[in-house]
Parts: structure tokens; sequence; C-alpha cells
């Protein structure tokens, strides 16, 4: 197990986070944007997420443990987006109306007597 | 206008006094790894150290308070309670504060006695402030928290988010007493201080300025209540459930169980997760808005925060959070990136949001743009994020110079620190320090201005 | 729909926090006996009076402290309450003069100064007793803490802080105590340059 390999995951462990939060990004500009170009940017964002997960469990010194850790995050950074927009579009949609916007508005559901 | 409003203007202009302080002390304290003979036997490296982080965690916690005394009475719609109180300790907490630093600049050591606690240096990290000073806090905090939940039983009542910043408090405010006892036993002292220290800036402190965040949101982009309290507790939640047992990626190698390396591992990797919802409905926001909105540098600001706080905190602190790399990282300059970008990502860009927002209000204004707030959110942005750059090369060096190759020993350590390449990195560092100054000054000035320069401003459309 | 109201992820927070709130204070109750002196990790004050060492320990797979024969510190054997004493005045060094905020314990502090977890062992202090002139590993300590700015051999110094006779010898005593406590490792490789002196 060298230390200088050690070191290195480090700095996969970085970019795996990092790509992460680019497909993030690019998937919810995509939802806006009439281009299809952010989707195709997303694609090849977790595209090269998935290789350096690959690289981290293949090429490491990493357990079987922390590798399979890396796989299943990979899993749910792929879920996390959509599943966070459709929750945002959900809550959205179920806002109510204008006078559940007012900034001082209370909302009944949660106010609480004291 | 509220006096709880008038004291939150009085709380942001001594957290950005205070934020250049800490500016003016890392600027010392970086230079005198390049320089070390600069104010060697005047003003030492960690008293200067000292400064920098303990003004640090003053300026954020009065940017809180600040953020809190302002919206607090819009929320509940009444005074605060105990206002006069908390009028009163925002002096005594600019005195204390002058009077810790001036003690610590001047006197700097006492013996080692319990006098040398109580009114010199306590001498541990963050909480190097003097008992008595450390008392002045304490009381400072429970009129704060006095302040919150006076007023929710005055008004007869709360909202969600109120409710979730009073329950926060609690904890918050007990977690410090664990800045006074004296531990001898340095495993058992770090054991604690790590409560106190993860459970304030990876727990309740993200529970706060979520809390902020929330509050904000409703303002400047007329989110609905329901969604921000839906999306405050699904944070909570997600925070608090990856960040609790997230506390053991500090208990790797302080001469506690093993078993902390599996458990600290793990819970810390999950704590990127929540913060790339954020990411994600932070674009949302922004988008669902076309990035239109009447106060522009609180909703840049705002985005800096959501994205900050996932590179800064998620993505640096994953580098390092893996105990097989953590062996060779721990206590290097890459620790030292890390650091300073999660605080700027996670606490410093939302302080900053909500003085944009504050500003909009006291000064009248239809609209907040104008050339000086880019100016200085390129420069400190980039000022940090290069920072970040040059302390992660700087840091891996010394991980592969001091610890991997050379165990750690003195001649190792001298050896990481003379190391070509790591030098450069302080050097670099050093160099973007300062362009992050000069954004701190474009900052100060462009709040001290803001709304008084050309009536242009005020009267821009905000189609463009 | 269940996902888009509040309640719901209110009740996710209060059950979430609960739960890993009660395995915190569960695993720290576990911790506290593990690191209280005398517990699985850290070792009796009195430690102070034997040999450390600190090698590889192929059961756990990473270095590990080894406590050795009789070795007192500064030629005295302590009994538990004149150890104790002695580390708690130690600490109360430490903390009064800020050395947290220069260098660092168990990897926790500040980085401009070396990490002192294993400082106790290190191998230059052999080099240094001839600096001194002191007989002993812990004497040329002493001398240095004493009085740093004279023994500088660096262009990083340390600064002068006052520090007594007294008070140097606790802090050694401190650091020979720290030393013994099993840190799962960290710092690594520091025994296998020892073995290549």
């Amino acid at each position: 197990m060298s230390a200088l390999a050690t070191l290195e995951t480090g700095l996969l462990l970085g970019l795996y986070a990092l790509l992460s939060g680019i497909w993030g990004v690019l998937w919810a500009l995509a939802q806006f944007r009439q281009n299809p170009i952010f989707g195709r940017l997303a694609v090849a964002a977790y595209g090269l997420h998935t290789l350096v997960a690959l690289t981290i469990v293949l090429w490491t010194p990493l357990g079987i443990g922390w590798k399979c850790l890396i796989v299943g995050s990979s899993l749910v950074f792929l879920a996390l987006p959509p599943m966070t927009w459709r929750l945002l579009e959900s809550t959205h949609q179920n806002a109510g109306s204008e006078h559940d916007r007012e900034f001082s508005q209370h909302s009944p559901r949660v106010v609480a007597r004291v | 206008m509220y006096r709880s409003q008038a004291l939150a203007i009085k709380y942001f202009s001594a957290a950005m006094i205070l934020f250049g302080v800490m500016t003016l002390f890392g600027l010392v304290s970086a230079y005198y790894y390049l320089n070390p003979d600069f104010l060697f036997g005047i003003l030492p490296f960690n008293i200067a150290k000292i400064i920098h982080i303990n003004t640090l965690v003053i300026w954020l916690l009065m940017g809180f308070m600040g953020s809190i005394y302002w919206f607090l009475p819009g929320e509940l719609g009444r005074e605060t309670a105990g206002i006069w109180a908390a009028e009163a300790l925002f002096y005594v907490f600019c005195t204390a504060v002058a009077v810790v630093a001036v003690v610590f600049i001047f006197v700097q050591y006492g013996g080692s006695n319990e006098a040398a606690l109580w009114f010199i240096n306590q001498g541990r990290k963050y909480v190097e402030a003097p008992r008595w000073a450390a008392l002045g806090i304490v009381v400072i905090m429970v009129v704060f928290a006095y302040n919150v939940i006076g007023t929710a039983v005055a008004a007869r009542q709360t909202t969600g988010i109120i409710t979730v910043l009073m329950i926060d408090l609690i904890p918050l405010i007990l977690l410090y007493l664990i800045a006074f006892p004296a531990i001898s036993n340095m495993s058992a002292d770090l054991f604690w201080w790590w409560w106190l220290v993860h459970l304030w800036v990876e727990a309740t402190w993200e529970v706060l300025i979520g809390c902020i965040m929330a509050l904000a949101l409703m303002q400047l982009l007329g989110t609905s209540r329901r969604i921000v309290e839906t999306w405050l507790y699904i944070e909570v939640a997600l925070v608090l459930g990856t960040g609790i047992l997230g506390l053991g990626h500090h208990y790797f190698w302080i001469g506690t169980p093993s078993y902390w390396l599996t458990i600290g591992g793990f819970f810390s990797a999950l704590e990127p997760l929540p913060l790339l919802g954020m990411v994600v409905h932070a674009v949302y926001d922004a988008g669902a808005q076309h990035m239109k909105t009447t106060n522009r540098p609180a909703l840049y600001w705002m985005m800096a925060e959501a994205f900050g706080n996932f590179i800064g905190a998620g993505v640096w602190g994953f580098m390092i959070t893996l105990p097989q790399v953590n062996l060779y990282a721990h206590g290097t300059q890459w620790t030292v990136s890390h650091g300073h970008f999660a605080f700027w990502g996670a606490y410093s860009c939302g302080v900053i949001s909500v003085l944009y927002l504050v500003l909009q209000k006291t000064r009248n204004l239809a609209f907040v743009d104008g050339s000086l707030w880019k100016w200085s959110f390129a420069a400190l942005n980039l000022g940090l994020v290069g920072m970040t750059g040059a302390l992660l090369v700087s840091g891996f060096v010394q991980a592969f110079v001091e610890r991997a190759m050379g165990g750690s020993t003195l001649n190792a350590f001298i050896s990481g620190q003379e190391n070509a390449w790591f030098v450069d990195g302080m050097v670099a560092r050093f160099l973007l320090a300062i362009v992050f100054t000069a954004g701190y000054f474009v900052l100060v000035w462009d709040v001290v201005t803001l709304g008084r320069r050309a009536p242009a401003v005020a009267a821009v459309s905000p189609a463009q | 729909m269940a996902f888009s109201d509040p309640a719901f992820w209110r009740a996710g927070a209060v059950s979430t926090i609960t739960v890993m709130s009660i395995v915190l204070i569960m695993l720290t109750i576990d911790s506290l006996a593990a690191i209280s002196p005398g517990g699985s990790h850290v070792p009796p004050y009195t430690v102070i009076n034997q040999h450390i060492d600190y090698k590889f320990d192929s059961n756990h797979g990473f270095d590990a402290p080894v406590i050795g024969a009789a070795e007192p510190l500064f030629g005295k054997t302590l009994d538990n309450a004149a150890a104790a004493e002695l580390i708690d005045r130690g600490k109360m060094v430490i903390q009064s003069r800020a050395c947290i905020d220069c260098h660092t314990f168990f990897g926790n502090g500040a980085y401009y100064a070396p990490d002192l977890t294993k400082a106790w062992l290190d191998p230059d202090w052999e080099g240094w007793q001839a600096v001194t002139g002191a007989d002993t590993r812990e004497g040329a300590m002493v001398k240095f803490l004493m009085d740093p700015e004279q023994y500088r051999t660096w262009t990083r110094g340390m600064p002068n802080l006052g520090i007594t006779e007294p008070e140097a010898q606790a802090v050694v005593a401190y650091l020979k105590w720290m030393a013994a406590v099993d840190t799962n490792g960290f710092p690594p490789n520091f025994n296998q340059i020892e073995k290549q002196r």
C-alpha cells in the first residue's frame, strides 16, 4: 500500500465529489434551458464521475467496504438531482395561494399557540 | 423600524469590523510563513493566529445574531422581547472583545495557573478567550435565546422556522460550556472539545444558518413559508443525520477506540449528499426567477453560499475524510485548505447575503445593483478559492513529505516546510490573501456607500 | 402527498436526530472509559516512570506504543498522585502558553510548528543533548523549553515563553505520557525513521 497512492486517492475522492456536483448543477440547468447541450453536458459529467468512481474501485488501496460505499454513493448521486427536483416541484405546486406568500403570514399548519 | 432591527444594524456593523480584524491577522499569520522573523519577539505567530480564528467565530456569531434580530419582529409581528437587555449587552460584547484582544496582544501569557486561564488566555483552539469573557459570551447567548423565546411567548405564537431556531439554540449554548474546563488528559480534552467545535460548525450552526437562509429566501425571492419550512426540515434531518455521528471523523487519532475510524469515516462521507441537494435547490430557485431579483448581490451571495458550502465543506472535506487518507493529511495545510473554504462557503457568504437584504431596507432601495458589489464578490471569492488551491498544493506536499515519507519527526516537519512546492504554495496563498483583502475593502466601501451614491442605483429598472 | 407535507419531514428530522444522538451518547460512554488514564487506549500517568517505544503492531496493522522497563523521568519514580500532579501542571503550562496555537497535539492545533504527539521519541533529542550540555534526553528538552531562542537551529524559531524549570519538567513529563497514548497509528511511519537511524 503506497503512501503516494493513498494521497492520490484523496485527490480522486475530491474529483469524484466535485463531478457529482457538476452533474447535479448541469442536470438542474437542463430542466430550465431549452438548449439540449446542458443535458448532454450533464450526462458527460456523470460519465466522468463514474470513470473516477471506477478508478477509485479498481486502482486505489481502499478496503472493500469503502469501495462499496463509493459505488453506493454514486448511485445516490445519480438519483439525487431528479428526486430533489421532483420534490421541489411538488412542494411549489402545493404551496397554496398568494395569501401564503406573504412574508409575515403564518401558515395555519405550523403555527403553534404558545 | 423596530428596535430589534436597529440593533441588527449595529451587530452587522461590528461583524464587518471584526471581519476586517480577522483578515488583518490572517495576513500577519500568512506572512509569518514567508518571513519567520516578522514580529518575532513582539507578536508571536500563535497570538496572531488566535486573534484570526477568534474573530472568525465572533464575526460570524454577530452576523447570525444580527440576522435574527432583523427578521424576528417581522416573523412574529412584534418587538423583540427583552430588547433593552440585548441593546445593553451589545456594547458589553464589543467592549469585551476589544479587551480580550488587547490582552492577547500586549500581555500574551500568564503563568501556569488558574488566574491565567481566567484573565489572559485559556489556550484551547477557537476558545482561547479567558474564562471571564467566555462567561460573558454565555450571558449574551442566554439573553439572545431569551429574546427569541420570549418574543414567541409574548406574541403567543411561533412559526416553524422560529421553533427550529429555539430548539437549536439550546444545544448551541450548552455545547459552549465545554469552553470552560481545563482537562489534563489531552484525549478527553480533545474528545469534548470536538463536541463543541464539530457540533457547532457541522450541526447547530448549520441549522442556525438554515433558519436564517429560510427567512432570507422569503424576503429575497418571495418564496412561500410552507416551502422554506419543508426544506428546512429536510436539511435539518439530512445534515444532522449525517453530522451527529460524522463527529467521529475527529476521533480517528486522539486515543479513542478504533471503531471510530469506520463510524466517523462512513457518516462523514455521507455529509456531502445533503449539500448537493442544496446546490440543486439553489439552481432551481435561481432558474425559477431567471436570476431576476430586486437585490442582485443578495442573490449572488446566497448562490455562493450554496455552492461554497458544497465545494468547501463537501468536496474538500470528502478528500480527507476517509481514515486511510486522513492518516497522512491530518494536521497539515490540507486541513487548513478545507477549513478556510468550508467556513467561507457554509457561513460567510450567507451572512453577507443577509447584510445586503438588510441594506436594501435601511437605505430604502427599490433595486440593489451596481459594479462595486461585483468587484468585491469577484475578489473575495477568487481570493478565497485561490488561497484554498494554494493551501491544497502545500498540504498535499506536506502530507507526502512530512507524514508519508518522513514519519512526522522534527526533521520530517522541516523537510516538508522547506520543500519548494510547499513554499510556493504559501507564497501564492499570501498573494491571494491580498486579493481577498482588497475584496474586503471594496465590500466595506459598497456597504457604506450603497444608496448614498448616484440616485440612478435606486432608479434602475430590474429588467436589466 | 406525504412528501410535500412539512409535518412528514419535521417528524423525520426529530426521529433522525433522536436516533443519532442516542447512538452518539452510547459511543461516548464507551469511549470515555477507553480514553481515561488506565483505559484501553490511554495509559495511566505513572507510565512516565517507564521506557516508551512505538512499534508496528501486526495484529492491528498500524504502529502502537510499547511500554517497557523502568525508566524514571529526571531520575525519580513517581506514585500515582505525584505523576498526576506533574501531568496536571504540564497541561496548565501548555494551555497558559497556548502551545496548541503553533503546534499540533494528536494532529490537532496549528501547523506552524511540529506535531508533538511523539515528540518524546524524536530521534533528534540525542543531538540536542550535546548542544545543550544535558546528560539526558529530558534534560535537553527542559533546557530547550526554558530558552528556545538560545537553541534556535532553524529559520522558524520558537519564542521564549518564560517557562520556568518546574514548568518545563512538567511539559516534558506530559510529552512522555502523550507518546504512550494509542492513537491508532498516528503519526504513521515514525518508528521506521528511528529504525533507519
